[in-house]
């Protein structure tokens, strides 16, 4: 990366100043192909194994979609089994609406997630939800926003019935007992976001996410559904006919496996960011590592849009250890400029965030960015600007960005704060309809794990939307499958791990890449002595499965 | 990272003696080490409450609970994480309540404790986010659920002030009821209500 202006001269010119005129630039598609990372040429692959076989793929996502399995048959032997008739993987926000809706409909309901329940991308939210209830907005507006957004490729279905739902899902948010920001007369409060034609962005503080989360945690704990936490899925269970069957999850706390038989699974495993795609720091929570696409792909779920992802455009550069934090969107939404190192704007804030995000791009990589150290760059959120327009503002409505400048030890009323793109979100995912059925029977996605709602670009505030109108569509239709079932689950097995395997030895893909990955690297999950007892008996497998 | 070897940090964690460069949080500073650590980490932001760590700082014999990911490595620190937070151990039903007369006999039923809490500020002084838990659970108990919802707006829910609690009292379970029963009976949204009912009616419908 170029050098740019060093941190600490940068800061000494920096003035603050309430308005700056933007300058007029107009930006086409080639802004996009020049400096966002999607369009890395030698990243970009194709795939050679399973449904989605011809598809780019970004070249680390595929290293997983086609890794071999972390289990074999001889690691179910002995291993103890449970039934329910609706399984949910994963409790963020999709994980946890699904099961309310499931266990509301009737049916028995088993939440399964890696760690504990609400760590996910969910609680970490703090923008906001979209959803149009101002008199001056329509669904069509929102649906018009959100094609816009995402390029025109999009699901037309999908995204049609999400912002129908929108309206109803703030409904049922307030009756699980979450709060929003209202006005003196007890009406939502509402903002805009990047590429939204009316303000329909609702949002309470910048803490949106986590009041969700922990209104929802708390709905699931108080009900009937049994959570098994501390338990990451390392594979889908599949019965004679290919169908969907249930999940194997080793748990963290007894070093077991354990056998979860469904009827029907719900798989709301949520996104990819540490997976930290092209190097790119990360907004995401710990657990996000692509789980449920690997899960779903053995299975022959199809997926769309593998090679798309967002990087939001603010994340934190400096200091160092915190890089890849995330700044909400609402603060440049409350009209904080972006300036390079020497004081000028080059974009509409506003603009979608693959545009401003590859325009901060194109700033550092031609050298008129903040130089951060360790050969990283970066550019001014003016944060002063919009305190120095309405004094008090970052108080009353960013506290979380405050506790962020306390831990930076940067007083962001006073000194704008360095940013640079993060990986925040996928894109793509797989494929689903309007009930988050996949295309495997008996296999309903909801949530950041699915794709096509968004298409190539997602708006801010449409995720925590999304998550909550599937998830409760998939808890629905699940519940009704299982009903419907009349007698057990039918025999189960892992015979389509077998036929995977033997898919990639015949595309002569290495079988030493393990996949799903559950947790980073850096991590070193796969060093944990504590975990010996699960890894024993995958080596044990994988000598039987040679000979 | 590049780093100077002058300015490691050398502290002690769950037991194993480590050094990592100043400005690591105590999860990094192990990632850092080389030792595994899954286990209580979750959005390493400060905002899940997985984290939980015990605390005692070189010459003191003080320990404090904090987060793992918010907690900047010092000197000579004493370091314990604390996994697997309690689940709650009441269980209630926002529709159980039928009408907002009665939320505070309902809670009263719900937390039979919370009565009983004796002002020991040990809630208060365990949590990591500078919460007043112990007014929290104060004004609750007088039936101000409003009020008392308003103090943990910042609360990550991470449990350290039930463990800490003499009387078993719950007080982040406490708050988030004040909280939910603020929103499940007062939150009516007048331009929300009247999109819903646009499109009760059949109106506003998308076209593709
Ligand atoms: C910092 C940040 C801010 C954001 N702000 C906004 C915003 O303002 N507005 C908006 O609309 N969107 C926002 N988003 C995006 C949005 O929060 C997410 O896309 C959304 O919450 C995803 O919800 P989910 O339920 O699909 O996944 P998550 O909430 O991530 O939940 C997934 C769950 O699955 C679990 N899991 C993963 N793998 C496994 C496995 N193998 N086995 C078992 N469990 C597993 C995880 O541990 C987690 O609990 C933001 C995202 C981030 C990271
Ligand atoms: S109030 Fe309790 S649960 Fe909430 S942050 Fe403080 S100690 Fe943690
Ligand atoms: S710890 Fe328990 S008894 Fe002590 S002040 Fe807090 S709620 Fe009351
Ligand atoms: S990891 Fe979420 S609060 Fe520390």
């Amino acid at each position: 990366m170029a050098k740019g202006i060093p941190y600490n001269i940068a800061l000494k010119h920096y003035r603050p100043q309430a308005d700056r005129p933007m300058p007029r630039m107009e930006f086409g598609e080639e802004l996009l192909h020049k400096y966002h990372p999607d369009y890395i040429r030698e990243n970009c692959i194709d795939l050679t194994v399973g449904v989605n076989a011809g598809d780019p793929c970004h070249r680390q996502l595929a290293e997983v979609l086609q890794g071999d399995s972390r289990i074999d048959e001889a690691d179910l032997a002995g291993s103890p089994e449970i039934e329910t008739d609706v399984l949910v993987i994963g409790g963020g926000g999709a994980g946890c609406a699904a099961a309310l809706e499931a266990s509301l409909a009737g049916a028995k309901v088993i939440l399964a997630t890696k760690l504990r329940l609400g760590d996910s991308n969910t609680v970490m939210a703090e923008g906001g939800i979209q959803a149009s209830v101002e008199k001056d907005d329509t669904p069509q507006k929102h649906y018009e926003d959100t094609l816009k957004g995402a390029h025109g490729e999009l699901d037309r279905k999908l995204a049609a019935q999400m912002v129908m739902d929108g309206p109803e899902v703030i409904r049922w948010l307030i009756q699980q007992g979450m709060q929003f920001e209202l006005d003196q007369y007890g009406d939502l409060m509402t903002r805009r976001a990047g590429g939204t034609s009316a303000p329909r962005v609702l949002y309470f503080r910048d803490y949106t996410g986590l009041e969700m989360m922990r209104v929802l945690r708390e709905a699931v704990s108080n009900s009937n559904i049994e959570v098994l936490d501390y338990s990451p899925a390392v594979e889908l269970l599949s019965d004679d006919s290919g169908h969907c069957a249930g999940a194997i999850f080793s748990s963290l706390k007894d070093y077991k496996y354990i056998l979860v038989k469904a009827r029907s699974v719900i798989v709301a495993t949520g996104g990819i960011g540490r997976m930290h795609l092209n190097g790119f720091p990360t907004s995401n929570h710990f657990g996000a590592t692509g789980d449920g696409l690997v899960l779903a792909y053995r299975l022959g779920a199809h997926l769309r849009d593998l090679d798309i992802f967002q990087y939001h455009p603010s994340g934190l550069a400096y200091p160092p250890h915190l890089a890849g934090t995330l700044i909400t969107e609402g603060v440049r939404s409350a009209g904080a400029y972006l300036l390079n190192a020497g004081g000028e704007r080059f974009i509409d804030e506003l603009k979608p965030r693959d545009y401003v995000a590859s325009a901060i791009i194109r700033e550092c990589a031609e050298g008129r960015g903040v130089y951060a150290g360790d050969g990283k760059c970066g550019i001014w959120l003016d944060t002063p600007s919009i305190e120095l327009r309405e004094p008090g503002i970052i108080e009353k409505r960013f506290p979380k960005l405050l506790h962020l400048g306390t831990k930076c030890g940067i007083d962001p009323r006073k000194q704008p704060m360095l940013i640079y793109p993060t990986l925040h979100y996928q894109n793509g995912g797989v494929i689903i309809d309007q009930d988050g059925a996949s295309s495997v029977p008996g296999l309903f996605c909801a949530g950041e794990v699915c794709g096509g709602v968004h298409g190539r670009n997602r708006l801010m505030g449409n995720s925590l939307l999304d998550i909550i109108a599937f998830g409760r569509r998939a808890g629905v239709a699940a519940a009704k499958r299982a009903h419907g079932f009349g007698r057990g689950p039918k025999k189960i097995t892992i015979e389509h791990l077998r036929n995977f395997r033997r898919e990639l030895m015949l595309a002569n893909m290495p079988l030493t890449r393990k996949s799903p990955l559950l947790f980073p690297v850096y991590a070193k999950f796969d060093d944990d002595t504590d975990y010996d007892g699960l890894r024993k008996k995958l080596k044990i497998g994988l000598s039987n499965d040679q000979d | 990272m590049s780093i100077d070897s002058e300015n490691l940090i050398s502290l002690r964690i769950n037991g194993k003696d480590i050094s990592a460069p100043k400005s690591h949080s105590v999860i990094q500073a192990l990632w850092y080490a080389g030792y595994p650590r899954v286990k209580g980490v979750g959005c390493l932001q400060g905002v899940c409450g997985s984290c939980r760590v015990l605390v005692r700082r070189a010459g003191s014999t003080k320990v404090t609970t904090e987060l793992g990911c918010e907690l900047l490595i010092e000197e000579g620190m004493d370091v314990h994480f604390l996994i697997y937070p309690t689940p709650p151990h009441q269980s209630y039903q926002l529709e159980d309540i039928r009408s907002s007369w009665e939320v505070q006999a309902k809670f009263h039923e719900i937390f039979p404790e919370a009565e009983q809490c004796r002002h020991c500020a040990g809630c208060t002084t365990t949590c990591p986010k500078g919460i007043d838990v112990e007014r929290g659970v104060e004004l609750a108990s007088k039936g101000r659920f409003s009020e008392a919802g308003e103090l943990f707006v910042e609360c990550v829910m991470c449990n350290l002030c039930q463990t800490a609690c003499p009387e078993m009292i719950a007080p982040n379970h406490v708050a988030l009821f004040s909280r939910r029963v603020t929103a499940y009976f007062h939150i009516r949204p007048s331009n929300l209500i009247n999109r819903l009912e646009i499109m009760r009616k059949g109106g506003l419908k998308v076209i593709e």
